[in-house]
């Protein structure tokens, strides 16, 4: 017992010296991206779009996502509005630096699929404020982080890791990132524009753990130039379903719900 | 009156001095306090619905004026330099403070919608500029197959190309324009750029008037002062007719500085109308004192200055309060600029007449009398029949022509008012071989037009602009409207998007360049479209629920003729609108303008009517005599008559300035009336003789309002030579009022008053 104990303390020493030591920037955004995800999921996505005149437009989405590995595939079927219930979308990502994701729109109006080309990450999803790439989760070799601070926000303790873009003229100057300590996950984020203005933040309101894997089920994008707003709910959200392989095809799409 | 008046008379110099002293306040306060206000939307009345639900528009769609920016290259714009120069002047004017980054477009920012083999894809024409011929016709090949851009962004013979960057209404000025033009002028050659747009129209209107008036008004003034010394002979006398001038200038001003009232564009009109009115006191006081040194040659000044009083102040006391009356009525405008033009010409007016009665007999007083070269008198003593008698005599010799004359002038004139139009348009106003004019004229060769109309649609619930009824009538009339006017060159809806994207997605066949068959297939392309790109530019026409569409119809002119013609067109799509439960309405600073242009003239013609009541109800009291009140108007009917139909004659169309000017007309005019049969009445009372009357009355004010109508005239002429057309146009109207006035009093209301035997009654 006696033994068990000192080896604990020992570690935790170890394990205190090191994370003050050692932990970088790069560290904290490796955590992020390494931690679980599940293999699967599905929920019902409520996005609302909110102007700055402070009309807002609602869209209900059906959705479901696997992780194949080097490729996340992802399809979406709309609920409402009412005039394009049952149109489709489908994205395929993959993890292969450079390589553009695959996307699919399925019109029912037009009784055909089609694709669409995004040669940008930088396009907004679905006129909202996020971009694909806000969507996806960035390698973290892409930027170089840098440690800036620790500070509490909300009662949580966060680590301030800003980010900057290797690639020349990427859509963000940089990046601020607060991550919770206790368990990687993004509590705000804060986007700057090509000028070094602040121009979108990211916050992080809610979240559930659903079999060891931990979902953002509310957050909200605040795009603080256009004032623009995104709020995206996540209810009824299942994990390692296994849903099924086929599900990501244009069959499907056009199947609807 | 006199009592009171006297009572300052025994202290001259305290009572100057006093005077002075306050002026000398007034003036600093004005140094201190007064700001020009520049911004053409703080003119209009906000609450005035057409005003309430333009602006609620442009908020909704981001509707604004757009500065323009053309950029020509004799040799094709397809060139590495010159989209380089797209780019970067792109880049650089969103970089600017006044304008927002996303409020620019050119060919760098607009988005192309592109069929693909199996969808449809957003996409920028070009992202880094490309060094290759194969990469610059790409960009050509692509903006020609895009009806959305070709022609609206580059023209039809791919020579020039326009960059667009929309500001604010409260942006604009003189420091921004200055900077504008700099950054342009450093991306001149090879390529030749180009600025225009409402905005530069506007500020340099706003700026170039008052400018151009700063500089004329002290020639007007030297040129009065001149006219002044040869009618009165007299150094002293023109000084102190100008001090009460000065005086009553400062004060006005001062006043509008003390309480926090800045200076907009109109009030710069301010000092021109005390120049013309304010000299008139000065004039007849001192012809008074003329006439009457010539008969008592030995009077003393108290007694010639008692005399001058006695005889005069009613007359001076009656010609004020008729002219303040005439501004005071334009309280009625809808217009705040106008208002307080009209309550401190008031205030400068009754200003003027403070310092005639109590500075020009201090003045005598203190200084003596004019020096008068004693040849003069014994000249005018010898001649037995002057001028006057010989004048008056022919005008009852001749009655029948003078009537005719009268009845004929009078009747072209009202046949001229029926011409007369309404012009809003900013443009018009620069001289036809104008930078501004030229280039605007060259955009709009080339282009759609740098004038917009923007058309409102409202449905009664969301998602009606998506139902493909109300779309297709919307593609119709913009078919109409560009088809059937010369002066529309383009139009823009969001038809024009879902006919765009019914194209692409059909392989770009030209059959579906149409507006798709269901509400859902609107809606799933709309859907679509913020899919593949940032949908910002959709919400300048449509509303973010789809209840409200926003349609520009661009014009090649701002004058008010093409607006009118263009909301005609629409009005005739009303009723078919409204069976789809859409109202539609309009906005934009174009239709502002042209509605703030009628509020004007409504209100003038208001206060114009108004006026002349309460003058004629006035003239009444003043006369004891409600005769002589109908009497007194007629001159200032005729000048008003007159000046409206020559304008209509010579197709000079109202405007704001042009308008203004018929308030100078019942102004100015009155007061030769006033004068005139006060005249008459004292002479009637004191002969009892016709005859007699009419000569004394001819000689004495016959003689005052000629000296003062030529003062006036020659001192406004000298705007003719003026640099900004709307001044010219001023210079030209008021010359002509005074003139008119002049010659209605002395020839038909004269005529008048001796038919009716008006103040012989008794007798």
């Amino acid at each position: 017992m006696k033994k068990i104990i000192i080896i604990l303390l020992a570690l935790l020493v170890a394990g205190t010296v090191l994370s003050a030591q050692e932990i970088t920037g790069l560290n904290i955004i490796e955590n992020v991206y390494n931690r679980p995800t599940g293999n699967d999921q599905t929920a019902d996505l409520t996005m609302s779009l909110v102007n700055s005149r402070g009309d807002e437009r609602v869209r209900v989405i059906n959705q479901f996502l696997k992780d194949f590995g080097e490729l996340e595939k992802k399809i979406m079927f709309f609920v409402s509005p009412a005039d394009v219930y049952n149109t489709s979308f489908m994205n395929w990502s993959y993890d292969e630096v450079g390589k553009d994701d695959d996307q699919w729109i399925y019109l029912p109006a037009l009784k055909r699929v089609k694709r669409i080309s995004s040669d940008s990450k930088s396009d907004y999803f679905m006129g909202s404020d996020f971009t694909y790439d806000d969507l996806g989760d960035r390698h973290p070799s892409a930027d170089a982080h840098k440690l800036l601070r620790e500070e509490e926000i909300d009662g949580e303790m966060c680590y301030v890791v800003e980010s900057n873009p290797k690639e020349e003229e990427y859509m963000y100057s940089k990046t601020i990132t607060w991550i919770m300590k206790d368990n990687w996950i993004g509590k705000k984020k804060e986007f700057y524009d090509e000028d070094d203005e602040l121009l979108k933040t990211l916050t992080v309101k809610e979240s559930v753990t659903l079999k060891d894997v931990i979902v953002i089920t509310l957050s909200e994008m605040h795009n603080v130039q256009s004032d623009h707003k995104t709020i995206m709910k996540l209810e009824n959200v299942q994990v390692n379903t296994g849903v099924a392989d086929n599900k990501f095809t244009e069959r499907m799409m056009k199947r609807g719900m | 009156m006199e009592k009171f008046l006297n009572k300052f008379l025994r202290f001259p110099k305290i009572t100057m001095l006093v005077l002075l002293i306050i002026s000398i306040a007034f003036f600093i306060v004005m140094k201190k306090n007064s700001k020009m206000e520049t911004d053409l939307d703080k003119y209009m009345p906000q609450d005035h619905p057409a005003f309430v639900y333009s602006d609620e528009a442009e908020e909704i769609f981001n509707i604004q004026d757009g500065i323009i920016i053309a950029i020509e290259n004799q040799d094709g714009i397809y060139q590495t330099e010159t989209l380089q120069k797209v780019k970067d002047l792109t880049k650089q004017l969103g970089k600017m403070k006044e304008i927002e980054k996303s409020d620019v477009t050119s060919l760098y920012t607009a988005d192309n919608i592109i069929g693909t083999e199996d969808g449809m894809d957003v996409k920028a024409f070009f992202k880094n500029v490309p060094t290759t011929d194969e990469g610059l016709q790409e960009i050509a090949e692509k903006v020609r197959a895009n009806e959305m851009i070709f022609r609206r962004l580059v023209s039809e013979n791919e020579t020039v190309t326009v960059i667009i960057a929309e500001i604010g209404d409260d942006v604009f000025s003189q420091e921004f324009y200055h900077q504008i033009l700099e950054l342009v002028h450093s991306f001149e050659g090879p390529e030749k750029l180009y600025v225009a747009g409402v905005p530069i129209v506007e500020g340099s209107m706003a700026y170039l008037g008052p400018k151009d008036m700063k500089k004329m008004v002290p020639i007007v003034m030297l040129v009065i002062i001149l006219v002044l010394l040869l009618v009165m002979k007299s150094v002293k006398n023109t000084i102190i007719t100008m001090l009460v001038v000065a005086f009553s200038v400062v004060w006005a001003f001062g006043l509008m500085a003390a309480v926090n009232i800045p200076i907009y564009a109109v009030s710069t009109m301010l000092p021109v109308m005390l120049i013309a009115i304010g000299v008139a006191d000065g004039i007849h006081l001192y012809s008074h004192l003329d006439l009457f040194l010539r008969k008592n040659p030995k009077a003393t000044r108290k007694e010639a200055v008692s005399d001058m009083l006695k005889g005069m102040w009613k007359p001076v006391v009656m010609t004020s309060v008729t002219t303040s009356v005439g501004f005071i009525s334009l309280l009625t405008s809808e217009i705040f600029p106008i208002k307080y033009f009209g309550l401190f010409t008031a205030f400068g007016v009754m200003a003027a007449m403070l310092f005639s009665l109590i500075l020009i007999p201090s003045a005598i007083l203190v200084f003596g009398f004019p020096k008068r070269k004693q040849k003069a008198i014994s000249e005018s003593k010898i001649t037995k029949n002057p001028f006057s008698y010989k004048f008056a005599e022919g005008v009852i010799k001749y009655k029948t022509i003078t009537l005719f004359l009268t009845i004929t002038i009078v009747a072209v004139s009202i046949f001229g008012i029926t011409k007369v139009w309404i012009n809003s348009s900013f443009l018009d106003k620069f001289e036809k071989d104008s930078d501004i004019v030229l280039t605007d004229k060259f955009i709009n060769e080339n282009f759609g037009g740098t004038s917009n109309l923007n058309v409102i649609f409202e449905g009664k619930e969301n998602d009606t602009m998506k139902s493909p009824q109300t779309l297709r009538l919307i593609d119709k009339l913009q078919n109409d409207v560009e088809s059937r006017l010369d002066v529309v060159g383009n139009s823009f809806s969001l038809a024009d998007y879902m006919r765009r994207m019914n194209k692409v997605m059909h392989a770009d066949k030209e059959e579906f360049d149409t507006i798709p068959d269901s509400q859902e297939l609107n809606a799933q392309y709309l859907l679509l479209y913020e899919m593949s790109g940032d949908p910002e530019n959709l919400w300048k026409v449509v509303d973010y629920n789809f209840k409200t569409a926003n349609m520009t119809i661009q014009l090649k002119s701002d004058n008010s003729k093409a607006i009118n013609n263009a909301i005609a067109v629409v009005e005739e799509y009303k009723k078919d609108f409204e069976k789809l439960g859409v109202s539609v309405n309009y906005a934009g600073s174009g239709y502002k303008g042209l509605i703030f242009t009628d509020l004007i003239l409504e209100g003038q013609i208001k206060s114009l009517i108004m006026s002349l009541f309460i003058i004629i109800i006035l003239l009444a009291f003043m006369f004891k005599n409600f005769w002589a009140g109908l009497i007194g108007s007629v001159p200032i009917v005729i000048t008003a008559v007159i000046g409206f139909g020559v304008m209509g004659l010579l197709n000079i169309p109202l405007s704001t300035t042009t308008a203004l000017i018929s308030s100078i007309a019942i102004g100015i005019g009155i007061d030769y009336a006033v004068h005139f049969i006060e005249r008459y009445k004292i002479y009637a009372k004191e002969t009892g003789d016709k005859q007699k009357t009419m000569q004394g009355t001819m000689h004495h004010s016959g003689r005052a309002i000629i000296f003062n109508a030529t003062v006036v005239i020659a001192g406004f002429m000298v705007l003719l030579f003026s640099v900004f057309p709307p001044n010219r146009s001023l210079g030209a109207l008021v010359s002509l009022n005074m003139f008119t006035s002049f010659l209605g009093t002395v020839t038909i209301m004269y005529l008048l008053l001796y038919k009716t035997n008006l103040f012989f009654k008794k007798k």
